[in-house]
């Protein structure tokens, strides 16, 4: 029965706006496709403030671990507000960051819970994981609507995640510099994505990297403004087609 | 009456306890350990309340080990001493309050430094150079005051921990007798005859 | 033998003209014993706000990591950074949640708030071990030298400190202060907004 569920869960993620992520040695990259799009819908919130992104696909969860999530937005909401919580009662008691794995368990064990307990429904959602602790430095972690979680390299979920992984699969080199990752991440994800164009209202992005400075990790969600001067300078914006008509 | 001193120097922490066992004026034992072993590059040395004493060491102790086998790898010793500070303090406020005194002295695997934390017993934690814990902290701290040294040898550190000791044992109404000397660099956990 | 004498230490905190410091000293002792010279007192609670927990020092390290906890949820749950208000009105009801049983601390905050026009007005604030607080306009004392404190800056404060005259005010407060108080001292730290 609750594994039955579990399989449509995932059936219904494998839906979901594509999520992807890099491993790289000096940071990890995370790219998402936003869904809820159009012109009505307000986004002034999401210029300043905040700490970055559309608060869609991917959130802080942690000044250590940002997460890209794909499959049911509200699920996925109660899933951050507990990881977010998780994460500050680890601090609260050790003193120290959440260590990146112990918290992809956190969740997993949350997770696992909703599929052996009667009368509830499991969590539709995966996440992927980019964090940065001491022990292991970077990491990239995936984790199902099972409770199943597993480490990567590079990874996608969600819409077309077959097709991005085996463009993934291709291309991931090991040792890539963050600077490569970002191209390779946006590469793919032009290539998998439903649109042929990509801006800031289809395209999510961040990167986790370690401040040569106070060595602490640092993590960037960009605001829709930075997005679109990213794909500029790797020459994947979109064309202003409305633009092009009045000036015709 | 007990006595426990640490000190750090260059790539390694010392802990010194005294080794004796008293009930009112009587010595009841003269070889008891009153330095844990909490994992392979933590030591802790406890004194206080007997009773209170081994109780919370090996509830310590026990509760690192779980981290460690839950996790895979060891908690630092930062994160270590902070959750111990924690658990005293939550018990000072608590029906029944732990009495126990600490020093945990650690090497830092990821940072490649050692970490010595005085801890009191109402969860008052400083990281310290050196430090000391009962009526030897009285003449030991101004003695480390002088001599320690932060970049000295292993052999260097142990000579200034023997005078601390000797003072001790000279000036104190109780002599402590035998002290059990532990040493934590970046090889692990090791005890040394002084 | 007061629990609040216990452990010593010292805050001060004052008002400029656009600008507030707050400054401690470092010692942590054991009644006349010293025990360390480096026991930090003053924390930042954002880019805007500092904290000092003089007092109990069990206290002063439990406070400190609930702040944090509590900072850190509002922050990621408003997605925007504590103001000075709220935040001193978050350590009186921390503070008052533990009224027959309190924290041993009597917390000072300095910061700035960030008025609609753009520039940044001084705040300060101190509380008693219970939460009550007082929002002065010119400088809070507290800790163990809390009475030479407020001797000294008395005489030596003035309006309208610009940053490097406030500096100089408040570091020779707490300095003489503390050279009075044998609970105090070991080291000074000053924090200048």
């Amino acid at each position: 029965m609750f594994t039955i569920l579990v399989e449509y869960a995932m059936e219904a993620i494998s839906h979901a706006g594509t999520v992807l992520a890099v491993l790289a040695k000096d940071g990890v990259v995370l790219a998402a496709e936003k869904k809820v799009t159009g012109k009505l819908l307000d986004l002034s919130g999401t210029k300043e403030g905040g700490y970055g992104g559309s608060g869609e696909k991917i959130f802080l969860l942690n000044s250590n671990v940002v997460a890209g999530v794909a499959g049911i937005t509200a699920d996925a909401n109660s899933l951050v507000n507990y990881a977010r919580t998780a994460a500050q009662k680890h601090l609260y008691s050790y003193n120290e960051d959440i260590p990146v794995e112990l918290l992809t368990q956190r969740l997993c064990d949350l997770k696992q819970g909703y599929t052996q307990y009667g009368g509830l429904r499991p969590f539709g959602v995966s996440l992927l994981y980019a964090g940065y602790d001491p022990h292991y430095k970077f990491q990239l972690y995936h984790s199902d609507p099972s409770g199943n979680y597993s480490g990567w390299k590079a990874t996608c979920i969600g819409a077309n995640n077959g097709t991005a992984q085996s463009l993934l699969k291709q291309e991931y080199k090991d040792d890539i510099s963050v600077e490569d990752a970002v191209a390779l991440v946006l590469r793919v994800m032009s290539k998998t994505m439903d649109s042929t164009t990509l801006g800031s209202e289809k395209l999510e992005f961040a990167t986790l990297t370690v401040d040569p400075v106070t060595k602490k990790p640092k993590s960037k969600i960009y605001r829709p403004a930075e997005v679109d001067a990213l794909l500029k300078k790797h020459d994947l914006a979109k064309k202003d087609e409305d633009a092009e008509m009045k000036t015709a | 009456m007990d006595s426990s001193f640490a000190i750090t120097g260059k790539g390694y922490a010392i802990v010194a306890a005294d080794m004796t066992v008293s009930r009112s004026i009587v010595k009841m034992q003269y070889n008891e350990d009153k330095i844990k072993v909490l994992g392979s590059h933590l030591l802790m040395a406890f004194s206080g309340e007997p009773g209170d004493t081994v109780q919370f060491a090996e509830y310590v102790e026990r509760n690192i080990r779980l981290a460690q086998i839950r996790n895979t790898y060891p908690l630092p010793p930062p994160s270590a001493a902070s959750w111990i500070r924690r658990e005293l303090a939550d018990s000072l406020r608590s029906r029944s309050p732990y009495s126990v005194n600490l020093l945990v002295a650690g090497y830092d695997l990821s940072t490649h430094e050692p970490k010595l934390y005085w801890i009191d017993y109402l969860g008052t934690m400083a990281t310290v150079p050196f430090a000391a814990h009962g009526y030897g902290s009285y003449f030991a701290l101004s003695l480390l005051d002088r001599y320690h040294d932060p970049e000295a040898t292993v052999e260097e550190g142990l000579a200034t921990l023997r005078r601390c000791i000797d003072e001790v044992s000279k000036r104190l109404v109780v002599t402590p007798g035998k002290f059990k000397v532990k040493v934590v660099d970046k090889n692990g956990v090791r005890e040394v005859e002084l | 033998m007061s629990i609040m004498e216990y452990n010593g230490g010292s805050v001060v905190a004052m008002v400029g003209k656009g600008c507030v410091a707050i400054a401690s000293d470092l010692r942590l002792g054991n009644q006349a014993l010293g025990i360390s010279s480096n026991f930090q007192k003053i924390f930042p609670i954002t880019d805007h706000i500092y904290l000092g927990l003089p007092g109990l020092a069990t206290d002063v390290t439990t406070l400190k990591e609930q702040f944090r906890y509590r900072v850190n949820m509002y922050t990621i749950k408003e997605e925007r950074e504590i103001e000075p208000e709220a935040f001193a009105h978050l350590v009186s009801s921390t503070l008052y949640e533990r009224r027959f049983g309190p924290f041993f601390i009597e917390p000072v905050m300095a910061g700035l708030t960030k008025k609609p026009s753009g520039e940044y007005k001084p705040f300060i604030a101190a509380s008693d071990l219970i939460g009550c607080l007082n929002f002065a306009k010119d400088f809070v004392v507290a800790g163990t030298a809390s009475s030479k404190l407020f001797g000294v800056a008395e005489g030596l404060w003035e309006p309208g400190l610009e940053p490097e005259d406030l500096f100089e005010t408040i570091s020779q407060t707490l300095l003489n202060a503390v050279d009075r108080d044998a609970y105090s001292g070991w080291g000074a730290v000053v924090h200048v907004m």
